[in-house]
C-alpha cells in the first residue's frame, strides 16, 4: 500500500518538500521595508505619514522645511528642489501652474535621471509615495486650492525624415539654438549666461545625450517639454507658438540628436583596427568615420580631497586603430565651453583653467590581472599619463605614483624630449576630438608603456572642464578599462568543429553498420 | 510495452516532463530569482527522486532503454520513427559544429578580475565594537542624526539616496559601490570590519583584493573616528540591518 502510494506520488512529494525550502531563499530578498510596514499604515495615504517618510528619506536632500537645502544639497548639481517655491519643473501642467499629483507621484516613483533624485518604487510603497507628495504639497501656497489640469499630448506624428526636417526649421525659427548649441550639445551663444530664479547658473541640457533627460528622453516627453517649459529656469513653454503637429516635429528632431538608442551601451575595452598605410593623426582624418565607437562613462573624481561632486564631462567615446609601427586614439567629448586659463591676477587663483583630457596606463603591464590603483597609480606601481591640453594643442607625459592627501600627487613629468605622443585637437560646437598618436615601442623602457598586439592594457581616462573650476585633482575620471590591438582570429575555431564533426558522423556510421548486422535488436541482451 | 502503454503516458516521459516543469517553476515562477547555484542543487535532488522512483518501481530496461533502441534500432517501422532518426542522425553532427564553433570563436574579452571581496581586517581593526552604539535612546537618535548628515554629505554620490548603491557615479566605478539595502552585506559583516573598509578605503585592500579599483576614499583623511562609527549607526538605522557584532 505505502509502497504503491509512495511509488505513485513519491516524485511530486519530492517536489513539494523542495518547495517548501523556498521561502529561505525568497525572503532574503524581500526589501526590508516590506517586513517592517505595520498594519496600520497598510494603504493609508495621510500627511502625516507623508511627513514621517519625508524626515526618514528626503530631508537629507530636500531639507527640513523643504527648502531643498539639506545635508547633501550643495554637492549636487542640479540641486534639489526647494519645494517652498512651488516650482516644478517636470510636470503636465501649464507653465505657471502647479503640478498634478500623479506628476508627482511619477517623479517620486521613477526619479529623475542624471540627478540625485532615485526611484523610490524599489523601498518605498504606493501609499507612502502618495502620501510624501501630499506632505510636499503643504510646503507651497501655490498648491492651496489649486486644481491643476494637464495639457494633453494630441495625436502623434510619428518619426520621419520629412518630420525631422521640419523640426529642425523650427529649432532654427524658435531659436533654441541660442541656448542649446546648433548641434544640439548645451553649448549656444546665451548658456553661459544662464540662471536660475535663483540667480543660479544652469546649463542648458546637452540634447545628443538622451539618456540624461531628466523628464525622459521619449518622444512623447519632449513634446510635453516644449509645451510646459522648465519652471524657475530660462526654458519657457513655446506652447502659444506649438500646435499638436509643430510640437511632434520638435519632439521628434530632438529625439533625432541622441547619440545612443536609450541608455548608452557602454563598453569594457577600445579594440583597436588593425590598418594599412599610416595612421591617422589628425581628428578630421576621414577614416576614424569607419571606426567603431567606444564609449565608457566619466564620474566626479570623489575619492581624494580637493574633490569634484559637479564635472562637466560625463562620458568619453574612443576609436582606435593601428599598424606595425604607430597607434593612435581618437577621442570625443562634449564641453559647453571652450575655457583657457584666464592669468591670475596677483595672487587670486583664476576662475577659468585650460581644458584638457588624458589617457592614462599602467607604466608597466603588471602580472596576471594587477593593475596600478586607478586614480594616478599608488605607491608601488605607477601609471603612465598622456595629457592632451586644449590651449596649447599638444600632449604632455608625465609618471604618477599616487597621491595622498598628507602627501599630495607624487608625479614625475617627463622630460620634453621624451614625449611620445602626438596629439592634436579640435573643438567644434561644443564637441572636442583630440588624436593621441604613439609609437607601439619606444626609448624610454623604463616610464612608457610597451604596446603590442594580442594583449588587453589597462587604460583609463580624465578631463578637467576648465570653466567649470576643474584642475589637477578636480576633474572627471573613469575606472580601468582595456585596449587591445586586434589580431585576426585563428583558424581554429573552423578545424576543430569540423573535426569533430567527422567523430560524430564516424560514430553514427558505425553504429548504424553494428545496427544492420546484428539486425537491429542485436545489440539488446 | 503493452503494460506500459495501458496506464497511459510512458513512466519515462512522464518523469522527464516533471523535471522539465519543475526546471521552468524554478527558473521563472519562483521571486526573486534564484542563483544558479541553488536550482541546480534542486535539479539534483529532483533527478535523484526521479532516478530512484523509475529503478524502484519500473523495470529500468523497459521504461528507459527499450524506448531509446525502439527509436534508433527500428522497432517501429517506418512512418515517424524513421523520419525521426533520419533527422537525428543529420542533426547531431551539426550541432556539433555549431556548439563547438561558438566555443572556440570566443568573442575576445578583457581578462576579468577576480577578488577576494572581504578580506580579513588587520589585526587592529578587529574586535572593535561601535562606540556611538548606547543603550540611551535620546544620545543614540542624536549620533544617528549626525551620521546620517555625514553620508549625505559624503557617501551618497557612490552609495546612493537609497543605500542601495546606485548613486549619481556608481555606473562609473568597478566594483560598484557596496549596496547596504542587500541582506548580504550589513548583516554579513562585523562591524570593525565596516569601520576598517570605511576608514582605509580601496588604496588600502590586502593583496588578495588586487585589482584596487574601488574608488572608496581613504576616510581617515577627511572624517574622524567618531564620524566613521556614527555613519555605521546610520546605515543599520536606515536599512533596518544589524552588522554582525562581534563575539
Amino acid at each position: 500500500m505505502l509502497r504503491r502510494a509512495i511509488g505513485r506520488y513519491g516524485l511530486t512529494l519530492t517536489f513539494i518538500f523542495g518547495a517548501a525550502v523556498f521561502p529561505v531563499w525568497a525572503d532574503e530578498g524581500a526589501a526590508p521595508e516590506a517586513k517592517k510596514a505595520g498594519d496600520k499604515d497598510k494603504g493609508v495615504v495621510s500627511v502625516e505619514l507623508g511627513k514621517e517618510v519625508y524626515i526618514k528619506r528626503c530631508l537629507g536632500c530636500h531639507g527640513a522645511e523643504g527648502a531643498g537645502d539639506g545635508p547633501a544639497a550643495l554637492r549636487f548639481k542640479p540641486v534639489p528642489r526647494d519645494f517652498t517655491k512651488g516650482l516644478f519643473k517636470y510636470k503636465s501642467t501649464p507653465h505657471g501652474s502647479v503640478p498634478t499629483d500623479e506628476d508627482l507621484i511619477k517623479v517620486v516613483t521613477n526619479g529623475l535621471p542624471g540627478t540625485g533624485m532615485p526611484a523610490w518604487k524599489s523601498i518605498m510603497k504606493e501609499n507612502q509615495i502618495r502620501s510624501v507628495v501630499q506632505y510636499i504639497k503643504t510646503f507651497a501656497p501655490q498648491f492651496k486650492d489649486a486644481a491643476p489640469k494637464p495639457i494633453t499630448i494630441g495625436p502623434e506624428v510619428k518619426s520621419s525624415p520629412e518630420s525631422i526636417e521640419k523640426g529642425k526649421a523650427l529649432f532654427k525659427e524658435l531659436a533654441c539654438f541660442m541656448c542649446h548649441g546648433e548641434e544640439g550639445r548645451g553649448n549656444g551663444p546665451l548658456a553661459p549666461s544662464l540662471k536660475d530664479n535663483l540667480g543660479r547658473h544652469v546649463q542648458p541640457r546637452n540634447l545628443t545625450k538622451g539618456w540624461i533627460f531628466r523628464g525622459g528622453g521619449a518622444r512623447e516627453n519632449i513634446y510635453m517639454r516644449v509645451n510646459t517649459g522648465l519652471m524657475g529656469t530660462p526654458m519657457p513653454s513655446f506652447a502659444d507658438k506649438l500646435d499638436n503637429e509643430k510640437s511632434w516635429h520638435i519632439a521628434n528632431y530632438v529625439n533625432s540628436l541622441s547619440q545612443y538608442p536609450g541608455v548608452p551601451d557602454w563598453n569594457v575595452a577600445v579594440m583597436a583596427k588593425p590598418i594599412e598605410g599610416d595612421v591617422a593623426d589628425d581628428p578630421d582624418d576621414p577614416r576614424w568615420n569607419d571606426l567603431e565607437r567606444h564609449s565608457f562613462p566619466l564620474v566626479g573624481q570623489v575619492t581624494i580631497d580637493p574633490r569634484m561632486f559637479t564635472p562637466t564631462v560625463d562620458m568619453v567615446t574612443v576609436k582606435a586603430m593601428y599598424n606595425e609601427k604607430d597607434i593612435a586614439l581618437l577621442v570625443i567629448w562634449d564641453d559647453p565651453t571652450k575655457s583657457v586659463a584666464t592669468p591670475a591676477a596677483g595672487e587670486t587663483v583664476p576662475e577659468v583653467f585650460d581644458d584638457a583630457i588624458a589617457v592614462q596606463f599602467p607604466t608597466k603591464l603588471l602580472p596576471g590581472t594587477q593593475k596600478p590603483y586607478f586614480i594616478m597609480g599608488d605607491i608601488n606601481n605607477s601609471v603612465y599619463v598622456a595629457r592632451w591640453n586644449g590651449r596649447t594643442n599638444a600632449v604632455d607625459e608625465f609618471n604618477a605614483n599616487g597621491t595622498e592627501v598628507r602627501v599630495g600627487l607624487r608625479i614625475t613629468p617627463q622630460a620634453e624630449v621624451n614625449w611620445q605622443f602626438k596629439g592634436k585637437g579640435t573643438y567644434k560646437q561644443g564637441q572636442y576630438k583630440a588624436v593621441f598618436k604613439r609609437p607601439l615601442v619606444t626609448e624610454d623602457k623604463e616610464t612608457d608603456l610597451q604596446i603590442q598586439p594580442g594583449i588587453f592594457y589597462p587604460i583609463a581616462f580624465t578631463a578637467w572642464d576648465g570653466s567649470n573650476g576643474e584642475r589637477d585633482a578636480m576633474r572627471s575620471l573613469s575606472a580601468w578599462y582595456s585596449l587591445y590591438l586586434e589580431v585576426p582570429a585563428s583558424n581554429d575555431r573552423f578545424i576543430y568543429p569540423t573535426l569533430f564533426l567527422l567523430v560524430v558522423v564516424g560514430v553514427e556510421w558505425w553504429i548504424a553498420r553494428s545496427y544492420r548486422n546484428g539486425n537491429g535488436n542485436g545489440k539488446q541482451k | 510495452m503493452e503494460k506500459i502503454k495501458k496506464k497511459g503516458m510512458p513512466p519515462g516521459l512522464r518523469v522527464a516532463l516533471s523535471l522539465a516543469l519543475f526546471y521552468l517553476f524554478l527558473r521563472f515562477i519562483v521571486q526573486p530569482p534564484l542563483p544558479f547555484s541553488v536550482i541546480f542543487m534542486y535539479m539534483a535532488m529532483a533527478l535523484a527522486g526521479a532516478i530512484m522512483y523509475l529503478t524502484l518501481f519500473f523495470d529500468i530496461k523497459e521504461v528507459i532503454v527499450n524506448p531509446i533502441y525502439t527509436f534508433l534500432g527500428g522497432g517501429v517501422e517506418g512512418g515517424v520513427a524513421k523520419g525521426g532518426r533520419y533527422a537525428l542522425l543529420v542533426a547531431m553532427p551539426l550541432v556539433v559544429w555549431f556548439g563547438s564553433y561558438q566555443k572556440f570563436n570566443k568573442e575576445i574579452q578583457p581578462p576579468l578580475d577576480p577578488r577576494v571581496i572581504h578580506p580579513a581586517p588587520p589585526v587592529e581593526f578587529t574586535g572593535l565594537y561601535n562606540p556611538f552604539n548606547v543603550e540611551d535612546k535620546e544620545t543614540l537618535r542624536k549620533s544617528v542624526a549626525d551620521g546620517k548628515e555625514i553620508y549625505y554629505k559624503n557617501c551618497i554620490f557612490c552609495h546612493g539616496d537609497l543605500l542601495d548603491g546606485d548613486g549619481i557615479y556608481a555606473h562609473g566605478f568597478n566594483p560598484r559601490p557596496a549596496n547596504f539595502q542587500d541582506p548580504g552585506v550589513l548583516p554579513m559583516l562585523q562591524e570593525s570590519f565596516l569601520f576598517w573598509r570605511i576608514s582605509t578605503g580601496g588604496i588600502s585592500l590586502p593583496q588578495e583584493s588586487t585589482p584596487w579599483s574601488s574608488a572608496m576614499p581613504k576616510w581617515e583623511d577627511m572624517l574622524t573616528d567618531e564620524e566613521r562609527w556614527k555613519v555605521i549607526l546610520f546605515l543599520s538605522d536606515y536599512t533596518g540591518f544589524v552588522p554582525r557584532s562581534w563575539e
